[in-house]
């Protein structure tokens, strides 16, 4: 059997537990808390890491979602650009962690400059308003669930699970 | 989207280049330093030769730095807490060095910060300002030295904060800590800031839009510089931001981060021994501190299931009780626009300058910018709630 990776971020939550951390002494303690954080990153990422790829997936999808809805009341100016350039997410393989990324950046980009609309210079329809905050919304639930193990949200206790997030 | 009606002494609300002259010079250093980096954890014998050289700049003579201490706490600072001895002074006296590292979940001034804190050290209990080097002229990188001050952020027994002092619980203290939680907020605010001829600070024009565009533009000018991936909600919020700039009628000295975890105190008295981290402080709406402490990130649930501003007070009661001690009156309007400027600011510091700080390795503490860079989501769902409200 090859050493899984929950095997091993286990055995390392164990090492900084039960090594690194009784060797530290109490002057250390910018040292202990950081291990200590250390190991909330790591529980965090035994619980998201199988989900990964799909969450940033959903991500982006959630973003194309937005582009669209936004196209029909964009300013004749942004129509043309917009529709490219929610084709060419939609081209891109939603497998490819890098490649979504990438693409998160550059459309995103785009929507940004529609909401500023020149600084101001270009209005934004009542509807574009509506669209952002719903996609805000749930996007920002998305990753409060991803993130809910941090402990800091204060209405943690409303969210669901990060699997019941992912099955939508 | 609705409109905030035009004041004679505004200014226009897209216009970037309005912006406080001190703080567009932190954020232009900012980027102009960024590429000099990774930044690594100071040693306790890198901090001695800084500070030697700094005391003998400082011409103290006969002088000795020693226990060395680096201190936790804070998202922001690289603290150090040390003893200095010098002939004036062969007793001695435990200091902070509390400095810059190259980015930060905030870039702030430690020319600001000394200032502020040396003054209203007159008027309420704060670390004592012992030097500053505001561009780190000295001692190589921006830096304030405080007094040590004794005391505690949250309770010793079952106070069990977060990161950052968020998330505590003040449990049988509250009684006590409240009114000189109150108190401290209604003395920054009264405190005749036109008189004490401040160097590093410039004041927006009353009866004006200006102290709420200058908030605007130094966040979003931060945002911008930081940009790691686009956020349409931060976007969208700059412009809500900007189309809604409030008037502020009488600019006042704004803590800008007054809170749970940023006041200590002893036990088992409760007194206040220093309100701390006076980084973000400006002269603007004091709306702007009363949005702030009420964020819930920064309160929590009392055991009856009220929320609790800042751990100590229901909204209610604490709206009350501060009106009545700084003779102020809350403005729900601009209370609700500054609700939205403080969330955005959090999700600014969170989602952008953390994340930036953090990708570029430009911390002594990225673990702790990444563990708070995930609340950012927290602020964009306020955000639209808020915006939703308003």
């Amino acid at each position: 059997m090859l050493p899984s990776i929950d095997l091993r971020i286990a055995n390392i939550v164990k090492a900084l537990e039960q090594a690194v951390l009784p060797a530290l002494t109490a002057r250390e303690r910018l040292a202990k808390d950081q291990v200590n954080l250390c190991i909330g990153h790591l529980q965090m990422i035994a619980q998201q890491w199988r989900w990964a790829a799909a969450f940033e997936a959903g991500s982006f999808q959630a973003m194309i979602a937005l582009a669209e809805e936004m196209l029909p009341s964009v300013d004749a100016s942004y129509a043309e650009e917009l529709g490219q350039a929610i084709a060419t997410a939609k081209a891109v393989e939603g497998h490819d962690l890098a490649a979504v990324e990438h693409a998160i950046v550059a459309l995103g980009g785009l929507i940004d400059r529609i909401i500023l609309g020149e600084d101001g210079q270009v209005a934004l329809a009542p509807a574009i308003w509506e669209a952002v905050l719903s996609y805000g919304e749930k996007q920002s639930l998305r990753e409060r669930t991803w993130f809910a193990a941090t402990g800091l949200d204060p209405d943690r206790k409303e969210l669901p699970s990060i699997a019941e997030v992912m099955a939508g | 989207m609705p409109m905030t009606p035009a004041s004679r002494g505004d200014v226009d609300v897209w216009d970037r280049s309005e912006m406080e002259p001190r703080i567009r010079h932190i954020l232009e250093r900012t980027v102009r330093l960024r590429d000099t980096g990774p930044y690594r954890p100071k040693s306790d014998a890198e901090v001695m030769a800084m500070l030697s050289a700094f005391f003998a700049a400082k011409g103290l003579e006969e002088f000795s730095i020693s226990d060395v201490e680096r201190m936790s706490g804070g998202a922001s600072k690289e603290q150090f807490a040390f003893t200095l001895n010098h002939r004036e002074d062969q007793q001695g006296e435990r200091l902070v060095l509390r400095m810059d590292p190259l980015e930060a979940i905030a870039q702030t001034c430690r020319g600001r910060e000394g200032e502020i804190q040396s003054i209203m050290g007159n008027h309420m209990p704060v670390a004592p300002v012992r030097w500053f080097d505001a561009d780190g002229d000295l001692l190589g990188q921006p830096a304030v030295i405080l007094g040590f001050v004794r005391g505690v952020t949250q309770p010793s027994e079952g106070g069990s904060a977060g990161v950052s002092g968020m998330g505590g619980r003040l449990g049988s203290l509250i009684d006590r800590l409240a009114p000189q939680y109150i108190d401290a907020l209604a003395v920054t605010h009264r405190f005749d800031w036109s008189r004490a001829h401040l160097r590093f600070f410039d004041a927006p024009r009353a009866q004006s839009n200006q102290a709420a565009i200058w908030q605007v533009n130094w966040w979003s000018q931060v945002w911008w510089d930081c940009l790691v991936e686009p956020v349409p909600v931060v976007a969208l919020a700059e412009r809500w931001l900007r189309e809604n700039a409030p008037v502020c009628d009488r600019p006042m000295l704004v803590h800008g981060d007054l809170r749970m975890g940023n006041f200590m105190f002893e036990e088992p008295s409760g007194k206040f021994t220093a309100v701390l981290d006076w980084e973000l402080a400006h002269i603007g709406d004091f709306h702007e501190d009363i949005a702030w402490t009420m964020q819930k990130l920064f309160g929590a649930w009392g055991d009856d299931g009220i929320f609790l501003v800042s751990g100590l007070l229901p909204r209610d009661d604490f709206i009350t009780q501060y009106e009545a001690a700084s003779g102020n009156r809350i403005d729900p309007v601009r209370l609700h626009y500054y609700e939205v400027l403080n969330a955005y600011k959090c999700a600014v510091m969170d989602l952008g300058q953390a994340m930036r700080a953090a990708a570029v390795s430009n911390n002594h503490q990225e673990v702790v910018l990444t563990w708070l860079g995930s609340a950012g989501a927290v602020f964009l769902n306020y955000i639209v709630q808020l915006i939703r409200k308003g």
